[in-house]
């Protein structure tokens, strides 16, 4: 590659990566200022206090909060990538009266405001008696149109040759699954996976809904706790609080930045 | 025969987990609200009296739903291109092999770990017209301050913004996932070939990346048809309606107003249009994709 | 996948490790269970956030700790909104709290939705001495002579102005504008250098308030207090004179729109780009705490030769929910008791500036004291006391006060687009009546 090129391709990353990052080192600066620098409109903190933190964690049982926001996550994520591969695999691999239809109706599902479905679920839960449970903070979640399209999507490039020679030799269809289309798949489930942990991290209103008490309550529940109408929010704190809400999804995204990266070459080699 | 029948068996046994889930939270609420928009609803949300299609009647007349109807259709306009555009070069970008791009794959991708919660409290700061950076920027540089989420002409833009930026990481991770996949040696030919670059992004990676781009695209559009936490945080539906989407409409009706009937019908109209567009996606654009 | 299982178990395990010690430190005595202390235990469904809430699990933890039969365990809901959403799906349901706080546009739906139980049963029951509250506040809440849920976290709107800006003016910072000519005069004095004179929330109760201390009404019937209002009634003169007023001083350039967010009002005036505007009693005290200069406070405004009525209480109260059993709903009346009380309301009243609903507790050292370092206090106080007892200033009674306050919040956004004010109040009131009439059709 010439010099000349990689130059550019270095600018046009940096002035990329400066605008995508901005909001975020934003926030972080914001929250070392105290609620009186912010409104005079001071731009840059002039100690790096931990101050906003500690008053966050005070002000809310924040620990309790994100512990139980990864549980959550977590039992979505396995949920999620264990039903909707299965429900991938037939779509592409077995052939069933009413497939299409089926497969129609997947779609539709998406298409379906979830604001609009709240009330007749929230029901559903309570007289299944799963409120202020993990139950009920995750099963709704396993079926996910948007999993079942994504891994559709990729096994239809896994060539139906491999699923023919099984059928040939006489492989089981779960075995199948398991041993070929899965480690196949590497790319699009780990992708799911994040996926999946990163939107259950983010949901509010439903976790607002279902849950009862700090017992099993989620932390965007606590960051919306921190901010208050009728008297002056702190901003500093509540920024704070954003930053502690995403650092572990961003330390997610990070770590698992490589690992995601190498199930991508990986899937690459068919 | 036999066969037949076993594989159907099969068939179902693979997707019974996904369908009964579907059937208990999708399909039985999607009846329901079916059968809520046709009815008067007590606060409860149960329903007291049959009106058979009057809620759409009023729909139809009611200058605010068209209002909303035209704000989520320019929201979609507004996010939708700009966030598989960004996406795709940020993607082409970071296909590079330069020395480092881990770390720039890394940054591009960091806004999906971003809640929309905490995303729209950071945004709504920066908009802030007393305190916010972006009118400190634009004071520096010499223009003109602005309220960007109170005039009526900026608001939406300025949601469509944040979103937009909320949406890029997402986008870009399943975009470069599809670049990723693409065969090199296809670009080694090319490169021997002594082809433009342009050339080859037009005859080689769109054409390649088509499934990917047709999924980000469907799925994109969407969830722009379903946003709600960030107009719920940035504007509330304000001002003058400008930025009352059909879903925060939706839930406005509902949770704020116990009108369960109305929020119904309106959310059975949002449906139809959302079905129309996707049905439009499969059948136009899905012909264009190309399959390996 | 293997490694990105190993990676998530990893992070589990650190967050596992940190959250057990929270676990330990965090099992406050609201925790406990009823049956092990043989306590009878009362849920209690609260919107306060921040702050407020902290205060607020502060008075319940004193309560606990101070008898030993009945144990109350407060829970945050979210806004009021969302508090009311979650109490009507749950309602007749073990999920049910005992105890519910709903804002003061909610009263007339807490009262049509029949899970309730007023409070009054118990006054009767108990032979409580209601005279001991403040008159102005239980007044919001009496409906055809009937207490229905216990007065708790009432506020007002009052003005706010910064005194620095006032000298540096040449106004004097101890007289504040009383009328509307003395609002738009000192407004443009104070607008200068990209700085702004005045400004008021897009929000539906600033309205009403103005209304209201003019004496006009916002529904027919009495505001619906003699009976169910059919029509809303806020096009009148009084509305119109608070529309122009916002119109005319927006067009002359001295009024600010800070949209619909308290906390873009509150930084505005903070950082010195307004120098007055309309705020609730409750913020008054954070306010003078954070602003870097001399705060002052001070009456709503009124139309010039237009006799003050006073204001409308705001703020939210407690309801007892009929579907608890009797032994609850018996220990939920001590703990509102309690509540009353003037040490509580003291206490309440100087850490958060909503209004002790038992004046007595004006006279306790304790607020005495905040009072001569916080003389604002003194001011929200003395405007409630003055309010004389009208259908005005008892404020509406409607089940969709939400919508209308949608369509208001609308209507002023829409004076900034130079919309002519007549025809944005006539919109809001046509909207609101169409409202009226599907909630007579339910």
């Amino acid at each position: 590659m010439s010099i000349f090129r990689s130059m550019v391709t270095y600018i046009l990353l940096v002035i990329g990566a400066v605008i995508v990052m901005f909001p975020i080192g934003y926030a972080f600066i914001i929250s070392f200022l105290s609620g009186a620098q912010l409104l005079q409109g001071v731009l840059w903190p002039d100690e790096w206090s931990l101050r906003n933190y500690v008053t966050a964690f005070e002000k809310v049982p924040l620990l309790r909060y994100l512990w139980n926001s990864f549980i959550v996550s977590f039992i979505v994520m396995i949920g999620q990538l264990l039903v909707s591969s299965l429900a991938a695999y037939a779509f592409v691999f077995l052939r069933f009266w009413g497939r299409d239809v089926l497969f129609f109706m997947t779609i539709a599902t998406m298409l379906i405001p979830w604001e609009a479905t709240v009330i007749p679920n929230f029901l559903t839960i309570q007289k299944l008696g799963w409120t202020n449970s993990y139950l009920g903070l995750t099963v709704p979640f396993f079926a996910l149109a948007f999993g079942i399209f994504l891994l559709r999507q990729h096994f239809k490039t896994i060539p139906f040759e491999l699923y023919e020679a099984a059928q040939v030799s006489g492989v089981r269809h779960f075995r199948f699954f398991w041993y070929v289309v899965l480690p196949l798949s590497k790319t699009s489930l780990a992708t799911l996976g994040v996926y999946s942990f990163l939107t259950t991290w983010n949901m509010y209103l439903w976790p607002l809904l279902v849950t009862n008490d700090e017992k099993v309550r989620t932390v965007q529940i606590g960051l919306k706790q921190m901010q208050t109408q009728e008297m002056a929010t702190e901003w500093g704190v509540v920024m704070a609080a954003v930053v502690i809400v995403i650092m572990p999804t961003l330390l997610l995204l990070f770590i698992g930045q490589k690992q995601l990266q190498k199930g991508l070459m990986q899937g690459a080699i068919k | 025969m036999f066969r037949s029948v076993k594989q159907n068996f099969e068939g179902m046994l693979y997707i019974f987990p996904s369908f009964l889930l579907f059937a208990i939270f999708v399909f039985y609420p999607m009846v329901r609200t079916g059968y809520l928009s046709v009815h008067m609803t007590d606060f409860q949300g149960n329903p007291t009296n049959f009106i058979g299609l009057e809620h759409f009647r009023y729909l139809l007349e009611d200058v605010n739903f068209q209002q909303s109807v035209k704000a989520t259709l320019l929201f979609v306009l507004y996010t939708v291109p700009p966030t598989i555009i960004i996406a795709l070069s940020l993607a082409l970008l970071a296909n590079e092999k330069v020395k480092g791009i881990q770390l720039f794959r890394t940054l591009f991708s960091s806004t999906l770990g971003m809640s929309v919660a905490a995303s729209s409290v950071i945004w709504m700061f920066m908009y802030n017209p007393a305190i916010g950076v972006i009118n400190r920027i634009i004071a520096a540089l010499g223009g003109e301050e602005r309220q960007w989420l109170l005039n009526p002409d900026t608001a939406l833009i300025a949601a469509a913004v944040a979103t937009v930026w909320m949406n890029i990481g997402f986008a870009f991770l399943i975009l470069l996932g599809g670049l990723q996949n693409i065969d090199s040696s296809l670009y080694e030919n090319a490169k021997i070939a002594g082809v433009s670059y342009m050339y080859q992004l037009r005859r080689i990676t769109i054409p390649l990346l088509s499934p990917t781009l047709f999924f980000v695209t469907t799925v994109s559009l969407i969830h722009a048809f379903q946003t709600f936490g960030q107009i719920d945080i940035l504007t509330k539906g304000g001002p003058m309606n400008a930025t009352t989407v059909i879903v925060y409409s939706i839930y406005r009706e509902a949770f704020i107003n116990y009108n369960f009937g109305f929020a119904s019908a309106q959310a059975v109209v949002l449906f139809f249009i959302v079905l129309l567009v996707t049905i439009v996606q499969f059948a136009v654009v899905e012909r264009k994709v190309h399959y390996q | 996948m293997k490694k990105l299982s190993l990676l998530f178990s990893l992070l589990f395990l650190l967050v596992g490790c940190s959250s057990e010690k929270t676990e330990q430190a965090s099992a406050q005595p609201s925790s406990e269970d009823k049956t092990q202390k043989g306590k009878t235990e009362v849920v209690f469904w609260h919107a306060m956030e921040g702050d407020l809430g902290k205060v607020l699990n502060e008075i319940v933890h004193d309560f606990n700790t101070s008898q030993s039969t009945v144990e109350v365990k407060p829970v945050f809901q979210g806004t009021y909104e969302e508090a009311l959403t979650k109490f009507n799906a749950v309602a007749g349901t073990k999920d049910a709290p005992t105890i519910m706080q709903t804002f003061e546009v909610g009263t007339k739906y807490m009262i049509d939705s029949g899970k309730i139980e007023p409070v009054q049963t118990f006054i009767d029951q108990d032979h409580y001495d209601v005279s001991q509250w403040e008159k102005n506040i239980v007044n919001y809440y009496t409906v055809n002579g009937t207490i229905y849920s216990m007065p708790f976290n009432s506020s007002t709107p009052v003005l706010i102005y910064n005194k620095d800006a006032f000298k540096k003016a040449g106004l004097d910072p101890e007289k504040p504008p009383m009328t509307y000519s003395e609002l738009k005069e000192a407004a443009r004095k104070l607008t200068k250098n990209g700085n702004y004179g005045f400004s008021i929330l897009n929000y539906g109760w600033f309205f009403e308030q103005m209304l209201a201390v003019q004496g006009g009404l916002y529904v027919n019937e009495e505001n619906g207090r003699k009976g169910e209002a059919t029509e809303a009634v806020f096009n009148s003169e009084e509305g119109l004179r608070v529309f122009k007023l916002i119109q005319d001083m927006y067009k002359e350039g001295t009024f600010y729109n800070v949209g619909q967010n308290w906390d873009d009002m509150r930084a505005a005036f903070q950082s010195g780009k307004i120098a007055m505007y309309l705020d609730s009693s409750a913020g008054v005290r954070t306010i003078v705490d954070s602003a870097p200069f001399e705060v002052g406070v001070s009456y709503l405004p009124i139309p010039d030769g237009v006799e003050r009525q006073g204001v409308i209480i705001g703020g939210a109260s407690l309801w007892m929910i009929k579907d608890a059993d009797e032994a609850q709903k018996k220990a939920a009346w001590e703990f509102m008791k309690y509540l009353t009380t003037p040490e509580v309301q003291a206490k309440w009243h100087v850490k958060t500036g909503y209004f002790a609903i038992n004046p007595a507790a004006y006279d306790l050292p304790l607020v005495k004291e905040q009072w001569k370092k916080y003389p604002q206090l003194k001011v929200t106080v003395n405007q409630l006391k003055e309010t004389k007892a009208t259908p005005a200033t008892q404020g509406a009674l409607i089940s969709v006060f939400p919508q209308s306050r949608q369509r208001v919040v609308s209507a002023m956004e829409s004076l900034y687009q130079g919309v002519d004010p007549k025809e944005a109040l006539d919109r809001a009131v046509a909207e609101t009546n169409r409202e009226l009439e599907m909630a007579r059709k339910r």
